[in-house]
């Protein structure tokens, strides 16, 4: 009597939704990244689209199986690849940090931008290394690469015995096993900057945001504060990075990592869902990303209508011109939700403050 | 808000709803960086279905395109070709237009879940070792490992000795190009200089100035569309060049139209081939100017093609499951059986029910998959005559 | 033999580099003003140039429908006007309510604008290039032929310097001017002394309007071509003019904008070929004829390679500014510093 529950349809349905939470928890950890630097600490950093771009690729090329395009074959396993496109995201930011740091909101903002933009351009113009425009292909995803032969030799793998035993397993299952290890990782990030927020380190970078004369008054190494809030940031959406490469399998310069579609939209989910608050910025990641995506379904059962209505439209003009509606919609959702809820749908919420001074509070 | 998820939820319950129909996906990149080279790619597509259903549809069944769109983008693509796997079901898709996309739905998403993409414009030779020992990836578009060899011969044929060579920094003619600059360069010739150019900037005119010091002779790799008109353009008034060669995404109307007839005399541009004295060029092109859809335009025969070619193939395999579709595909596309021209879905549909087989040819070629699932490159020399293209086959 | 100090140099190089500028002058402008007097960064700025070169295309094709063939400049005036008012549009309904808000929330507001007006135009247009005027324009020879430069080269230089002089009167001579540069220095003080920010926030539309509008149809003009993302692509260097002139200060925005432009161009001069060039001559002087051949042959060499590979133009602009924030974060003109 659930047979309804297995048909091909509803199953199709889970695996959509399914996706839905897997892209949106990695924006979600975007967004958790950019909250530590806008949200606690006041850095306006336009250049994510960046910091994703130097995680995704870092990871794609350790991790990927020699294909004579590019630098590569390392073939080292996920975890490692992950780790390195964390460490390389911070290491790229702590440089910029060092050198731009002192810079005031927006001017921080277009030279974030501006660099992230140069970052692009050498991705894409060192062919050699990157393979240029024409990307890095096949990279390995979470779970999905247990079944792939050529891994399952390796190991610690090679010790679970023939890899017929279990492929099957992860071929069938591994978008939940990802799906479960991104919000995995998204619970984690939020539990540790949740404790983050509410320690001494997070409330001197509330301080810094909110009066910095003041901050550095009572004694506080601004710069350096500012620098550590910049660097824990990019870690983490060098982290996002790495697993956007995964689901994408896929990366490239150009388009992958366009400003419009991973910078600025990120932007607008933290704002959305409320700066400061990291439960705003994991909603906002997910809400916006569930409206992104699904305006299409909206839009497109929209046309279908359309077109039934009026026949004498023709299909691709009304196809082209929603695809461009769809654009235009999810931009005034945002002028709506900014002018609705100007603090976000979930405004910050200040941590009491402790009854008891602690010494733990670092200069 | 609730509004919205309301009407996705809406959305959802109409997807689910499956009535007599075939339905095949068609994510193209209807956004992003190419919209006005994939305005009539779309067109030609809907073309094929029109023509499928005017001549009682597959299978019985009404062949419905689901549109969606990848806008060029890996990412937009995923999330597209998720969208129209698992909530609409489709049965196959006809592919997203840049190889990169198209690399990263297929790997992401369609060959893990078993559905066929027949891509109509992907060219990366990357596309060709996609599969991983799997029969799901094909494209009625000839990999750019050909066309490249296939213009640097025709340059060689043309008596250019020397040349300089200026590609777009996009997938497509990054790749073109280094095919090119490599099998002219083995072919005796001589590249003289060989620079990316960022695609849509407002002006060219100092790097074509400074690339024609060396060579009145430039092979351009670009979209008409994304620089490749204004480059040429900075070109003629710089008087940097005067000869030019290039591949097909130059080719269309709207680079003579902008340009001028008059100043494309010494303009050669190659393109899949579309020779026009072969009964399917012949039939396409009746049929596109009959729908005022552009036939020479670049991919767009290709577009029609693809899913002309898949309602065959569906019709072939006797059922819209995914399982069944790469095997029609192989089934419909030759080279043995009676052939059958564009538009001819009504034939084919006999000839299949009384247990004979087809071969499809289409106006961009006789569209035989080989074990990659690609198809070969035959390629044409197109020249303005008389303010239109004037295609000759290459031999 | 190809000559590294020829008019090739003015031909090519400066003269594209000096009309690039202009464009990015006067869309700097209105930058620089929003920056300076509504303090934030107005993303949809580009937008604005974008609409006022499809409203000036429309133009132009209205009147060809009533057999009037217009040249784009007559029909930029009234689609200089309908860009101010839509600037104006925007402003009131998407802006205005967020004054007394946080900087990041008009910011995000501008760039929702972004997205809707990119959305739209292809949808009221279409997506396919159209241009104002087809076929190519010669280049006419000056100076016994030495000097090329063509007729629409001449007119984006002339027509920004009459729109530049224009604006220095008005911002230097007029009252609103001068509370417009009351208001960018110190909004407070400025209302203290009586001074209608609101006007002056209007007045800052119609004036960034107006430069942004002829902005658009100049770069439609130079580029011979309209699309979609033609504002974008300039917003993210216009943006590197207004900091490298420093925020808040129209002249170093002019400044800025030639500086950009000029070096975006110039990076594809092949800079090595000129220097070999100097050397061979400075070894005929000294007579070393072996290094005269070398010269000789590297310059050869040399002479097709732009000094930093065309596939980095776009890096140029962003180079220059993420230096000079770092060495000199107020801008050439000692613009504000936030």
């Amino acid at each position: 009597m659930f047979e309804w529950l297995l048909s091909d349809q509803m199953v199709g349905n889970m695996l959509y939704v399914n996706s839905l939470l897997l892209m949106g928890g990695i924006y979600a950890l975007m967004c958790l990244g950019l909250n530590v630097q806008w949200g606690f600490t006041g850095l306006f950093n336009a250049g994510i689209a960046g910091f994703a771009a130097v995680g995704a690729y870092t990871y794609a090329i350790l991790t990927t199986f020699a294909s004579g395009m590019h630098v590569g074959g390392f073939e080292l396993p996920i975890w490692v690849g992950m780790l390195a496109a964390m460490i390389a995201s911070g290491i790229i930011a702590l440089g910029i940090g060092a050198i731009c740091i002192r810079l005031r909101a927006d001017y921080l903002a277009i030279a974030t931008i501006g660099i992230a933009e140069i970052i692009k351009l050498i991705l894409k113009n060192e062919t050699p290394v990157t393979n240029g425009p024409r990307g890095v292909a096949k990279i390995p995803r979470s779970w999905e690469h247990l079944a792939d032969a050529r891994v399952a030799e390796k190991f610690p793998w090679r010790l679970f015995g023939e890899p017929t035993a279990y492929e099957g397993f992860f071929k069938a299952w591994y978008p939940l096993l990802f799906m479960l290890t991104v919000v995995g990782f998204v619970l984690l990030v939020f539990l540790a900057l949740e404790i983050a927020r509410k320690s001494p380190w997070g409330r001197v970078m509330t301080a810094i945001r909110e009066n910095e004369a003041a901050a550095r008054a009572a004694g506080k190494n601004v710069t350096r504060l500012r620098i550590e809030s910049f660097v824990v940031g990019a870690v983490i959406i060098g982290l996002a990075g790495a697993f956007y490469a995964q689901q994408l399998r896929f990366i490239e310069p150009t388009n992958a990592f366009d400003p419009t579609k991973m910078t600025f939209l990120v932007w607008v989910m933290l704002i959305m869902g409320g700066s400061g608050n990291n439960r705003g910025a994991v909603l906002g990641g997910l809400m916006l990303w569930v409206i992104w995506s699904g305006t299409e379904l909206v839009i497109r059962f929209g046309a279908n209508v359309i077109g039934d209505v009026f026949t004498d439209l023709s299909p691709s003009v009304l196809v082209t011109k929603a695809s461009f509606l769809r654009l235009f919609l999810i931009g005034l959702i945002l002028q709506f939700v900014l002018q609705r809820f100007p603090k976000g749908i979930l405004p910050e919420v200040r941590p009491a403050a402790l009854g008891r001074r602690t010494n733990k509070v670092r200069d | 808000m609730k509004k919205t998820l309301l009407m996705s939820a809406a959305a959802l319950a109409f997807a689910s709803v499956a009535s007599a129909q075939v339905k095949v996906g068609n994510p193209m990149a209807v956004t992003g960086p190419i919209p006005d080279l994939v305005a009539p790619m779309v067109d030609a597509v809907n073309l094929a279905v029109a023509h499928v259903n005017e001549q009682g549809g597959v299978l019985g069944q009404e062949y419905v395109m689901v549109a969606a769109d990848s806008g060029c983008d890996p990412a937009a693509a995923v999330d597209a070709v998720t969208k129209l796997v698992n909530v609409d079901q489709v049965s196959a898709l006809i592919g997203p237009v840049c190889s990169g996309a198209t690399i990263a739905q297929a790997t992401s998403v369609a060959i893990p879940a078993g559905v066929v993409t027949l891509s109509v414009s992907a060219s990366s030779p990357a596309i060709s070792t996609l599969e991983e020992g799997t029969d799901l990836v094909f494209r009625t578009a000839a990999s750019d490992a050909y066309q490249g060899v296939a213009l640097a011969e025709l340059a060689m044929a043309s008596g250019i000795s020397d040349i300089a060579v200026s590609y777009a920094q996009d997938d497509y003619n990054a790749a073109l190009a280094a095919v090119f600059a490599e099998a002219f360069a083995g072919m005796g010739g001589t590249v003289t200089a060989n620079e990316a150019h960022e695609p849509d900037k407002a002006s060219y005119r100092s790097e074509v100035a400074t690339m024609g010091s060396t060579s009145d002779n430039l092979a351009l790799f670009a979209y008409y569309g994304s620089g490749g008109i204004t480059l040429m353009r900075n070109a003629l008034e710089t008087g940097a060049f005067s000869t030019f060669i290039g591949a097909d995404g130059m080719l269309a109307q709207e680079t003579i139209d902008q340009i001028g007839a008059e100043n494309m005399g010494n303009a050669t541009f190659t393109t899949s081939a579309s020779d026009p004295t072969r009964n399917a060029f012949v039939a396409w092109s009746a049929l596109a100017d009959a729908a005022g859809v552009p036939a020479s335009d670049p991919f767009v025969a290709n577009s029609y093609d693809a899913a002309f070619m898949m309602a065959l193939a569906i019709e072939a395999a006797g059922s819209a499951d995914r399982d069944a579709i790469a095997a029609g595909l192989r089934a419909i596309s030759g080279p043995d059986g009676e052939t059958i021209l564009p538009g001819e879905f009504a034939k084919a549909k006999e000839i299949l029910a009384a247990g004979g087989s087809i071969n499809y040819d289409g106006g961009s070629g006789p569209q035989d998959f080989d074990a990659n699932g690609d198809v070969a490159g035959f390629f044409s020399s197109n020249v303005v005559v008389d303010g239109s293209w004037s295609a000759t086959l290459l031999k | 033999m190809w000559d590294a100090f020829g008019f090739e140099f003015i031909n090519f190089y400066l003269i594209p580099g000096l009309v690039l500028g202009c464009i990015y002058a006067l869309g700097a402008i209105g930058i620089t003003l929003t920056f300076g007097i509504l303090r934030f960064a107005n993303f949809a700025h580009g937008e604005v140039m974008m609409s006022s070169a499809y409203l000036t295309y429309t133009f132009m094709a209205l009147a060809a429908s009533f057999g009037l063939s217009l040249v784009p400049l007559v029909a930029a005036i009234p689609a200089a006007v309908l860009t101010i008012a839509i600037a104006l549009l925007i402003d009131h309904f998407f802006y205005r309510p967020f004054r007394k808000s946080e900087t990041i929330i008009i910011v995000m507001a501008s760039f929702g604008m972004m997205l809707m007006v990119r959305a739209l135009v292809p949808v009221i247009w279409g997506p396919n290039q159209i241009t104002f005027v087809r076929g190519i324009t010669p280049m006419k020879p000056y100076l016994d032929g030495m000097l090329l430069v063509q007729d629409k080269q001449w007119l984006i230089v002339i027509g920004t310097v009459v729109v530049m002089t224009l604006f220095s009167l008005l911002m230097n001579f007029t009252r609103i001017g001068k509370a417009m540069r009351a208001v960018s220095d110190s909004p407070d003080l400025a209302r203290v002394t009586g001074i209608n920010v609101e006007t002056v926030i209007r007045a800052t539309w119609i004036i960034g309007g107006f430069c942004a509008a002829v902005a658009g149809v100049f770069l439609a003009m130079n580029t011979q071509q309209l699309s979609v993302t033609m504002g974008f692509r300039m917003l993210l260097p216009m943006f590197a003019a207004a900091i490298l002139g420093g925020i808040g200060r129209p002249v170093g925005a002019i400044v800025g904008g030639m500086v950009i432009g000029l070096a975006e161009e110039l990076i594809a001069y092949p800079w090595q070929a000129a220097v070999m060039q100097l050397v061979w001559w400075f070894s005929e002087v000294i007579n070393a004829s072996g290094m005269t051949d070398w010269a000789k042959a590297v310059h050869k060499q040399m002479r097709g390679t732009p000094l930093l590979s065309p596939g980095y133009k776009a890096g140029v602009a962003f180079g220059i500014m993420v230096i000079m924030l770092i060495v000199r974060p107020a801008g050439l003109f000692k613009g504000r510093v936030f």
